[in-house]
Formats: structure tokens, sequence, C-alpha cells
């Protein structure tokens, strides 16, 4: 081989890559397979409300152990007393806000008052119910306008508020005698 | 991670902005043309990519629905075409794993026909089938580097490999195409 036929092959084999077509046109029944992956379908939103379901009772459990460690007997069969306080009914509701941010401050200084083990129980309680409404949340997001999410939402800020009004109960005998 | 830039390959004209935006927030048309117009090019890396067309389909149909998926994430730092390719060599690698053996065992060129016809553009055949028939290795640097427009740095990011290595790829490869193609006596 010489010198020019080592230095014109590259050469010629780069103009033939350079003329290579780099766009070539996918066959047409591609795009409904990506479709047909995309649209939203009542399948992808079945392991979602299982998920948000899982999280719920998750976040029940949670509060039912809360109020069993708190009134050292059997947990209720449901952590609903909160759901029937006053004013505490709707989530959105700018009064429900301040009530919630008002007991949960109240929560956290009865919470000192409380024994370590005790503290630390209550604490994982409320990391499972914060989880469980995130996870619904997310949720909600890809499905919106479900109800039943909505209804699992909802539930989960009154479990929360359940588990505040527990501790606040639970420590008002400690702070009188105090 | 090393921002791969724009390959040579990989420029184009303007983006839709605006379409990549409502794609974005969930509009399934959108994407569908943002799919029109960027196909072409996913399917084509794909293609030589692969060397096989079914593998190729599978691989663009991938690459669109993980796109889909992280659309929302995507913050136009880098153009969308470049994002996306990017998705498809990722795309292209994460099958080459799950399937090695099928790879191995199929034959590299088989689909390209219906790819190049010489009689339409003159676009050379020959050429096609033996960049399918390159090893694995040598066809990937290949074709982002010798055909897209990767830089080394570029392909070697993208690949998962040194730069060295991708030269030497990129060399094994030139060495057997030319072969090959009787460019160079073997």
């Amino acid at each position: 081989m010489t010198d020019s036929a080592q230095e014109s092959s590259p050469q010629s084999l780069d103009a033939q890559l350079a003329r290579l077509p780099l766009d070539i046109a996918p066959p047409e029944r591609v795009w409904p397979h990506i479709a047909a992956r995309l649209a939203p379908s009542p399948r992808r939103t079945r392991p979602l409300m299982l998920a948000a379901a899982a999280a719920v009772v998750g976040a029940c459990v949670a509060s039912a152990l809360t109020w069993s460690v708190l009134r050292g007997r059997p947990a209720p069969d449901a952590p609903q007393s909160a759901r029937h306080s006053p004013g505490l009914d709707e989530p959105r509701d700018p009064h429900y806000f301040a009530a919630r941010a008002a007991l949960e401050s109240d929560f956290r200084q009865r919470l000192a008052l409380l024994d370590p083990a005790t503290r630390v129980k209550i604490e994982s309680s409320l990391a499972v119910i914060r989880q469980a409404h995130e996870d619904i949340r997310k949720a909600l997001a890809s499905d919106p306008a479900s109800p039943v999410l909505e209804e699992l939402w909802q539930s989960t800020w009154h479990d929360e508020l359940h588990l505040y009004e527990s501790v606040v109960q639970a420590t008002q005998s400690t702070l009188t005698r105090t | 991670m090393i921002d791969v830039g724009i390959p040579v390959g990989m420029r184009s004209a303007g983006e839709p902005t605006d379409v990549i935006a409502a794609a974005a927030a969930g509009d399934l048309r959108a994407f569908e043309q943002l799919y029109r117009q960027f196909s072409p090019r996913v399917f084509g890396l794909c293609l030589r990519l692969t060397g096989q067309r079914e593998a190729a389909e599978d691989c663009t149909q991938e690459s669109f629905v993980s796109a889909w998926r992280a659309l929302r994430g995507f913050e136009q730092r880098s153009r969308f075409s470049t994002w996306l390719h990017r998705i498809a060599v990722r795309t292209v690698l994460a099958r080459r794993r799950g399937l090695r053996v099928e790879y191995e065992v199929g034959e590299p060129a088989a689909g390209l026909p219906e790819v190049a016809d010489p009689s339409a553009d003159g676009m050379p055949l020959d050429l096609e089938r033996a960049i399918a028939a390159l090893p694995e290795g040598a066809r990937h640097v290949l074709v982002l580097v010798g055909i897209y427009g990767f830089s080394h740095a570029e392909a070697a990011a993208a690949l998962g490999t040194a730069e060295g290595t991708c030269k030497a790829q990129l060399h094994r490869a030139r060495g057997l195409l030319a072969a090959a193609l009787g460019l160079v006596e073997p």
C-alpha cells in the first residue's frame, strides 16, 4: 500500500460517511405504540389507588398505635374523633390551617413532657402519617379528579390532627399537676 | 457528568420551545409533534447503533417513552435534541446489556435494505451493511463520532468508556470498513 493510498482511503471513507443521511424515518407503527403507553388508562390509576390506600392504612395504624401508647390500653377501632372536631373539617379552609398550626404548637410543647421512649414512638407515628399524606398527594397529582384519593388525602390530615389532640389530652393532667 | 454539548450531526434548526413546554406540561399532542420532528434522527441513530431494525424500533419507542416521563424535569439548559439523543444512546446501551446474546447471534445487517436505497439517492448501501457488520464497540464509536459528529470526549461520556478507548475503536472501525469496502487491501 502506498502512502497516497493510505492517505486517500480514510478521506474517501470520510466522504462516504458524510454522505449517509442522518435522519431515517421510523415505521408508522412506532408512534401508536408510544401513544398507547403514554395515554392515561384505568390500569395506571389502579396501582396509585392501591398505594394511596396502603398509605392510609399505615397512617391509621400509626395513629392508633399512638393512641394506644398514650392511653396505655388497646387501640380503638378507628381514630375518627378529630374528623368531627368543630371547625376542622375542611383542610383547604384558612381557618383550618390556623387551628391546625395552633394545635401543632401545643403538641410540640406537650410532647416535651413525655418520656423519651414515648416521644420516639409518637414522632415515628407522625412520620408515617406525613409520608402517607405525601404519597396520596402525589397520587392525586396524577389523578386529580379521583374522589377516593381526595377522601384518603383528607383522612391523613385528620389522622395528623388526631395524633396532636391525643398528645395534648394525654398530657393535660401532667400539665395541671405542674 | 461531562457536558457533551451539541454534536455536529445532532444540530438542527430552531427548536420548538412552545411545543416542548406544552409537552412538558402533559400535552400528548404536542409530544406527538416533537416525535414527528425528532424521531427520524433518533431512529437513524438507534438503527446504526444496533444494526437491527427491530431493535431500533424498540429503542426509538423506549427513548420517547423515557423522554415523556422525564420531560417535566427538562430545563432547556441544553437543546432538546441533544437531551433526546443522549436518552437514545443510553436506551440502546441498556438494551444491549439486557439482550446481549440476541445481538451476538442476530444477523447484523438485518433490515438495512429497507433503509438504504442506492438507486434513489446514491446512498452507499454497501457502507451501511459494512457498518452494521462491525464489532459492537467499533460500530458504536464510528456511528457517534464518524457519522453523528460527537467528539471523542462526548462519545466516551455517552458510551461510558475512556476517550483513548474511543479513539482506538474508531481507528479499528475505519480499518475494518476500508477493508470491507476495498479501499485498502486487507
